[in-house]
């Protein structure tokens, strides 16, 4: 079946053998959108969170059939050149290290910051995993924005 | 002075995008995976290059990996500092093996052991203090002035101090690549560092938080198909029959290879099938509906825990010792240091004896990247393989045998890691994936689902460590014997153990500056063939516990508490600096009602590291770490922020395999399959991290030996908080993990 999705801003046309792929798969494999990451496909790590009009979803058990109509948000989407307040907050901090969780978390800290938290309050909104343990920087990237 | 090589146009040339200049050709030795400097340095052998070019850039090609540790930019430090540049001046560039032409396949390109930069760091010193000297002279020339005296260098431009005139590296570059290499190099003194000790930004990092670095299962490659493989399920199964492909698909049996040959998994063995199909979801469904036969291992109903651990108590009791010409087969009792006779002796004599036995389990790497690679076969033409790889050279050697085609014709392409670990050195998906392209007559992406990452693991070997040791009344240790009985990961890579045994299995274990009157320290090789690999700092990572828990138990029965026992105990000045730095950030501070510490030290990668861990809120279920302070010195701090950070990191890991690390087996097959049941700290529970650095005493003495930092935070936080845990409960946690039937759920 061919389904329209609405990606970072662009109507985007995917054809799916069922609605039933995850919006994971459909952004890497179909869209080559490959900021978003598989970690562990049962809604625990986090790698593969997007915003889902404006809330953080973990795209590795979300049909794409059901992100049909509406705005779908990923790492490459986040903001022009990096300018989003928490990417030049990961940079002045030097968060990542394997990087890999990254797209994942910023997503996350952003969907918590669109809901309006702050400062601490935007990382204990964030509960996804980082094997490197860089939960500490996290925290203090996060406690200034 | 190293090996350093001018390029000849022809190579230059091979490099191809390569702008014209100066470009030396050197040998980074690092670390082969037995812990030693690589010995196939020739002379010839290259695995980096630095390049000034005409056009003012400065290249540095690296063979190692990026797997989070943050080597390159390190190296990139290093050498502006002695190239006397502006550090963002340096853009560094993954190598590979293929950059070489021909490919030496017994150049080394491995990135393990922590050994990056304590590996590279003169190499690279020399090397960029060599070009330096190159485009003086070359500068020199044209001034029409022999004096070196009369110029200097500062931020890449060369200055005539007689007349002012300036030179720019650019300018000079393609006049000092015709000048021969220079045989004396001096070197930028310690006095006037600009970079080497300051913490500087990754250049990596940018890349990492718009989505736009690379990692293996990031690769595209034109016309591509996706694998998804599935393994038997328990170790040492083979496939009984190969099934039939669902419409659309194709189902392709592999094999182990000579050199991912570990334990159960013998070469030639089928343990596998990749169902190959349009995109990752598609085929992965088909993976899990297809319905395979397997040939269980006749042993299958062995393959379990409690066996294990039976075998482990057995050799415990009973070992038979390593003999000259003989066998010695699994089960072999290797005499590490000292005697048994007189630590016996000394222990039998004693007032008080402390007799106690640690267990380990297998624990899984859990990368976040999940294993994977791409390949790209064309018969007779190329073999093209991206992969997230600790092990360029081990990719190279294998795509060899794989495909008999030369070694110029293999191109590897190490990716950014998702995490190594240590097991991202193997290489068994990667022969995969050249299996299955070399079937499918297409490029071909593998990827393991997270399952199978977990279930198919080379695992931190299974440890069971009896320790036994005899006090004076007063508290002094006349004696101390201690048997690690543990599944060899040399002896699955096919060493032959020597008198004292695996190295690795050992390591943290010997040579402890311990005044322990008399000692012994043995090793066993466990006859479990379950695989097991490298895992983040080694064997230290399950000795530690087991030594540092042991000390413990003797500051109890000693009547001291744990930093005071070791204090009198420890007769290195350099450990006592680690543990009074350790104790001053976390000991000697008031401590909350309710919070209790522990503390311990330990050693690995030439590096010293002392960790006091403090917890409180302790049930039956969990408890609460508030806060970690780690001391240690590695000599050189070439990026104290960097080192901070890889600490840090490096205890959360260890932190989460004491509290949570545990892979299980039932008939030869992992029961812990993803990450539900391998529970790990989410951000809301990463306790307070405070990281001192014994001061570098300076940076040009080439005689001292510059230890590792990527795996130190690891080793000592199990037992500081077993200790810290005593000190709560009074009870003693002797069987890691603390908390083995956690889980984690969304």
């Amino acid at each position: 079946m061919t389904l329209t999705l609405n990606v970072n801003g662009q109507a985007r046309t995917v054809t799916v053998s069922d609605g039933s792929m995850p919006l994971l798969w459909v952004l890497r494999d179909l869209l080559g959108l490959t900021g978003t990451k598989y970690g562990c496909g049962i809604e625990i790590c986090g790698a593969c969170t997007v915003l889902v009009d404006g809330q953080p979803e973990k795209s590795c058990d979300l049909d794409v059939s059901s992100a049909v109509g509406r705005k779908i948000v990923t790492i490459e989407g986040l903001s022009p050149n990096a300018s989003h307040p928490a990417q030049k907050a990961w940079i002045a901090n030097q968060v990542p290290q394997c990087g890999y969780c990254q797209s994942g978390m910023l997503m996350a800290v952003a969907g918590a910051m669109q809901a309006g938290h702050h400062g601490t309050s935007i990382s204990n909104e964030v509960q996804n995993l980082c094997v490197c343990g860089t939960y500490g920087r996290i925290k203090n990237a996060c406690s200034k924005l | 002075m190293q090996t350093l090589t001018k390029e000849t146009m022809d190579r230059r040339s091979f490099l191809g995008g390569a702008v014209s200049g100066l470009t030396l050709a050197f040998f980074l030795p690092e670390f082969n995976r037995m812990g030693e400097l690589d010995a196939a340095t020739g002379g010839t052998a290259v695995n980096s290059w630095l390049q000034i070019g005409a056009d003012e850039s400065i290249t540095l090609t690296i063979g190692s990996s990026e797997m989070g540790q943050g080597s390159f930019s390190g190296l990139a430090q290093v050498l502006a500092e002695d190239l006397m540049v502006d550090y963002a001046r340096v853009t560094t560039v993954q190598g590979g093996p293929t950059l070489v032409s021909p490919a030496p396949v017994g150049t080394s390109i491995n990135t393990v052991g922590s050994g990056v930069i304590r590996g590279n760091f003169w190499k690279m010193r020399d090397a960029a203090a060599a070009a330096r000297e190159m485009l003086v002279q070359a500068a020199m020339t044209s001034a029409g002035d022999t004096a070196r005296t009369n110029f200097t260098v500062a931020n890449g431009i060369i200055t005539h101090t007689p007349d002012g005139k300036t030179w720019t590296y650019g300018s000079v570059a393609l006049a000092a690549s015709a000048l021969p290499l220079p045989t004396v190099v001096p070197l930028v003194p310690d006095a006037q560092f600009r970079l080497i000790g300051k913490t500087m930004p990754r250049f990596d990092i940018p890349h990492k938080v718009d989505g736009s670095a690379i990692y293996g299962l990031d690769i595209r490659v034109p016309n591509m198909v996706y694998a998804v493989i599935k393994h038997c399920p328990s170790f040492g199964g083979t496939l009984a029959k190969t099934p039939v492909a669902p419409a659309g698909y194709q189902v392709v049996p592999t094999k182990v290879m000579a050199g991912t040959n570990r334990g159960l998994e013998a070469v030639g063995n089928v343990n596998a099938v990749a169902v190959v199909g349009p995109n990752t979801w598609d085929t992965w469904q088909k993976a899990k509906q297809l319905s395979v036969s397997w040939t269980l291992p006749a042993n299958a109903a062995q393959l379990n825990d409690a066996q294990f651990l039976a075998d482990a108590k057995a050799l415990a009791a009973n070992a038979t010792p390593y003999a000259v010409g003989a066998a010695n087969g699994p089960g072999t009792l290797y005499t590490v240091e000292g005697n048994a006779a007189t630590a016996n002796a000394a222990i039998a004599g004693a007032s008080k004896v402390v007799d106690a036995t640690y267990t380990l389990p297998y624990v899984s790497h859990a990368c976040m990247e999940v294993l994977n690679c791409t390949v790209d076969y064309v018969p007779g033409v190329k073999c093209e393989v991206w992969a997230p790889t600790q092990s360029a050279k081990s990719v190279m050697s294998l795509a060899v045998a794989l495909t008999s085609l030369p070694s110029d014709k293999i191109l590897v392409h190490t990716t950014y890691l998702g995490g190594g670990l240590g097991r991202k050195a193997e290489v068994d998906f990667v022969s995969q994936a050249i299996q299955v392209a070399m079937v499918v007559g297409k490029p071909v992406k593998l990827m393991w689902p997270r399952e199978e990452d977990f279930s198919r693991d080379q695992y931190r070997p299974m440890a069971l460590v009896h320790a036994k040791a005899g006090l004076t009344a007063s508290g002094q240790v006349l004696g101390w014997s201690y048997r690690n009985i543990s599944p060899s990961i040399l002896g699955q890579r096919g060493a032959v153990l020597g008198p004292t045994g695996d190295s690795q299995g050992s390591e943290g274990s010997q040579a402890l500056p311990y005044n322990f009157g008399t000692r012994l320290t043995e090793y066993v090789t466990h006859p479990s063939q379950i695989p097991v690999g490298f895992w983040r700092s080694v064997g230290a990572s399950i000795n530690t516990f087991a030594v540092e828990s042991m000390v413990d138990e003797l500051a109890v029965a000693a009547g001291q508490d744990g930093y005071t026992f070791r204090r009198g105990l420890l007769t290195d000045p350099r450990w006592i600096a680690v543990l009074d730095a350790a104790a001053k950030m976390g000991w000697n501070t008031p401590l909350a009602a309710g919070h209790y510490r522990g503390i311990a030290i330990g050693t690995a990668f030439n590096s010293i590291v002392a960790e006091v861990v403090e917890i409180s809120s302790v049930t039956a279920t969990g408890l609460k770490v508030n806060s970690v302070s780690i001391a240690m010195d590695c000599y050189l701090a070439v990026n104290p922020g960097q080192i901070d950070a890889q600490l840090t990191g490096g205890m959360v890991h260890g932190l989460n395999a004491a509290l949570y690390g545990r892979q299980s087996f039932v008939n030869g097959a992992a029961q812990s399959k993803n990450f539900n049941k391998s529970r790990m700290i989410r951000p809301s529970e990463m306790p307070q991290v405070s990281v001192t650095l014994i001061p570098n005493p300076g940076a040009s003495d080439r005689k001292k030996v510059i230890g590792g930092v990527g795996e130190l935070g690891v080793p000592t936080f199990a037992p500081a908080l077993a200790n810290a845990y005593y000190a709560a409960t009074k009870t003693r946690v002797r069987a890691l993990p603390f908390f083995p039937n956690a889980t984690m759920s969304d």
